[in-house]
């Protein structure tokens, strides 16, 4: 029984979807992180620009990024839980 | 030179002959009269032609008999075979009609016009048309004055069918009169010379009034005072016919290839009936002289006796051409040819890549960006902005300030060429690449880049619609609707800027996913637009149709703007494939969007 469940384990782990799903997770986290740096930078403009129209377009790119990183946490959260789920 | 020379020609003989005989005044006064008529009547049919004759023309033109029957009515109807030639070629152009149907029609006008004769010969000549054509022309001129489009069509067919009948009425008395002072009649021809010389005189006659319709009201009134013998009638008649075919080929200039062809067909078919018909001119009125025994026309009822002629030959056409009509569309296809038009082809997507996987999806990716390049110019162009300030550091609001001049180029062609015709490539190439293997995220991106074609061609026909009311602003001195048109020219120029630049720094992750930015941007102008929109209409400066325009071309503006950063962001990021993949997902929709200009500034920005 044991040797069974440790074979559909590693058929798991060796399943094309499961690497897929894998890469998907490594790119979204690769993304994230980039766009994170972004924010990042784009937050140190903001306290350093004094100019009023300056200042609302870099808010409003920052605001894109918010969202975007949100959504994006959302989806590797959900991925996350996918691939915890499969290796119980 | 001629036509230098020729209209005044035709003035000094007109004013020599008003000079020396009021008899000519009252004749020449109703061909002008009946032609203002025919015009009108032109005028009335159009006001139906948008919608009601369209229907009615696919539904009966997919068949000879039909198109047939469809040219018959219609011209008896319209009693004007020129104007229904020219609809028809220009549904030919349209597209509405293939080329069999529409030389099917051309056959039916051709015996359909005879009803006029028929008419005129019967019915006009006997009774005071005048009487009919008072009422007709009160009537008419009062729904002329309506507003709405179909009271206004009927009014003006209505005129158009008064001054027609006044028209004849006028040629008619010219004729009564001129008989009792001169003998026209001494001029009559016998034998073949005068049969040719009747003939080209005919021709001429209507070649110079555009309607055979006008010559052969002009015969019948001239034959009923006996001013023409019969048999020069006959002649002039059979001249008309030919001569009619001018106003097709006039009308078949501007027209697709398949246009050039019907008024090909239109002109052979009248050729050789009219040679047909000179042919066996004598033959012909013996058979006349026999039918007209035979259904009660009387012996010197010579003007119902040309109407015979008249349906017999063109008949007699219609008999000999109809087994050839196949042979003569082919003829036709096969020597009127179309110029070869220079489509831009594909430089990318070599035959043989389809079946190696990564170089065909680079392929698609590269022709794909060429076309958004080539996309980009001819919006540059629609704008009337030059191409240059894409690649400058310009401010664009100084440049389109600037760009007052309207660029002329035929975005239409241009669009036709260059980027349908090798979308249409992308298309085909893409499909011919999925053969081979299904599914995976090659056809994932495949297909993302297909869209992102799409959205490219969309921008252009956004930008093509805009275009129709930016040009038109832009030779008016409306400075307030000028001022709004630049602010949707400065937007779409920001975005195709904004996504140069994104793209040049696309080797890091964030740069297409920047683009989000210019949806935020886009959403937030164009709001600002529709704003402002309603405060010029408050304060006066524009009025609403001006205003309903404005309103419908920021909307073309927006979807342009979306378009092109739709594509952006698919074609413009560089990374690896799995990255671009999840980078898309993270693009945001129209939806949250919108929810993120609901949302404070500082909440989100945390």
């Amino acid at each position: 029984m044991k040797a069974e469940k440790m074979l559909n384990k590693l058929k798991d782990i060796l399943s094309a979807e499961r690497q897929a799903q894998l890469e998907k997770y490594e790119s979204l986290k690769k993304v994230l992180k980039a766009l994170r740096v972004e924010k990042r930078r784009l937050q140190a403009e903001l306290a350093a620009e004094t100019d009023e129209d300056a200042r609302h377009e870099i808010a409003s790119r920052l605001k894109v990024i918010s969202k975007q990183r949100k959504k994006g946490l959302t989806v590797l959260e959900e991925l996350k839980s996918e691939r915890d789920k499969r290796s119980h | 030179m001629l036509r230098k020379t020729f209209l005044p020609a035709i003035f000094v003989l007109l004013a020599y002959g008003f000079a020396v005989s009021a008899d000519f005044k009252t004749i020449t006064a109703g061909i002008a009269i009946f032609l203002f008529g025919m015009l009108a009547l032109e005028e009335g049919f159009k006001a139906f032609t948008a919608g009601g004759l369209e229907k009615i023309l696919r539904a009966s033109t997919n068949k000879l008999w039909k198109s047939m029957t469809f040219g018959i009515v219609t011209t008896s109807v319209m009693q004007s075979s020129s104007l229904v030639s020219v609809v028809t070629i220009s549904f030919l152009s349209a597209g509405l009609l293939d080329l069999m149907s529409g030389v099917g029609i051309i056959f039916g006008a051709n015996l359909g016009t005879t009803t006029g004769a028929w008419l005129v010969a019967g019915f006009g000549l006997k009774v005071n048309l005048a009487a009919y054509a008072m009422p007709m022309l009160v009537f008419g001129i009062i729904l002329v004055f309506q507003p709405t489009k179909n009271l206004k069509g009927t009014g003006y067919v209505l005129a158009g069918l008064g001054f027609l009948f006044l028209g004849i009425q006028f040629m008619k008395d010219g004729f009564d009169s001129i008989g009792q002072t001169i003998d026209l009649a001494q001029y009559t021809m016998t034998g073949y010379p005068g049969v040719l010389a009747f003939a080209g005189i005919g021709v001429a006659a209507t070649v110079i009034m555009q309607s055979s319709h006008a010559t052969l009201i002009l015969i019948l009134a001239a034959l009923a005072s006996q001013q023409i013998s019969y048999e020069n009638a006959l002649a002039l008649a059979i001249g008309s016919n030919v001569g009619t075919t001018v106003t097709a080929i006039i009308g078949s200039f501007g027209s697709s290839i398949d246009g050039k062809r019907l008024a090909m067909a239109h002109l052979v078919f009248n050729i050789v009936t009219g040679l047909l018909a000179i042919g066996g001119i004598y033959q012909l009125m013996i058979a006349v002289e026999w039918l007209s025994r035979h259904v009660g026309i009387a012996a010197d009822n010579y003007t119902l006796q040309l109407a015979v002629f008249h349906t017999l030959f063109n008949l007699l056409g219609v008999i000999v051409m109809l087994p050839l009509m196949r042979s003569l569309v082919k003829f036709l296809e096969k020597t009127i040819v179309a110029d070869e038009i220079e489509i831009e082809r594909p430089l990318y997507l070599s035959a043989g890549l389809e079946d190696i996987r990564d170089a065909a999806l680079e392929a698609v990716r590269k022709e794909s960006i060429r076309l958004y390049d080539l996309a980009a110019g001819v919006i540059m162009d629609g704008l009337s902005v030059s191409r240059d300030v894409l690649e400058s550091e310009e401010k664009v609001k100084r440049v389109v300030k600037q760009s007052t001049d309207i660029i002329d180029e035929d975005i239409d062609d241009l669009y036709e060429r260059k980027l349908k015709a090798l979308y249409g490539a992308i298309v085909e190439y893409i499909v011919h690449s999925r053969g081979g293997y299904s599914g995976g995220r090659l056809n994932e991106e495949l297909n993302a880049i297909r869209q992102a074609g799409q959205h490219v061609i969309e921008a252009v026909k956004g930008v093509k619609h805009l275009r129709k009311n930016l040009t038109r602003f832009m030779q008016s001195d409306d400075r307030f609707t000028m001022k709004e048109y630049n602010r949707l020219r400065r937007l779409i120029i920001t975005v195709l800027r904004e996504i140069d630049t994104a793209r040049k720094s696309a080797s890091e992750s964030k740069s297409v996913l920047s683009l989000d930015h210019l949806k935020l941007e886009i959403e937030e102008k164009t709001r600002d637009f529709g704003k402002g929109l309603d405060d010029l209409i408050r304060k006066e400066r524009i009025d609403v149709q001006t205003a309903t325009s404005l309103m419908n071309d920021i909307s073309y503006c927006r979807e342009t703007c979306w378009d092109l950063v739709e594509a952006g962001t698919v074609l413009f990021s560089a990374s690896g494939l799995d990255e671009t993949v999840a980078m898309r997902s993270l693009a945001l929709g129209e939806d949250e969007i919108a929810e993120m200009m609901e949302s404070p500034d500082e909440e989100a920005a945390r």
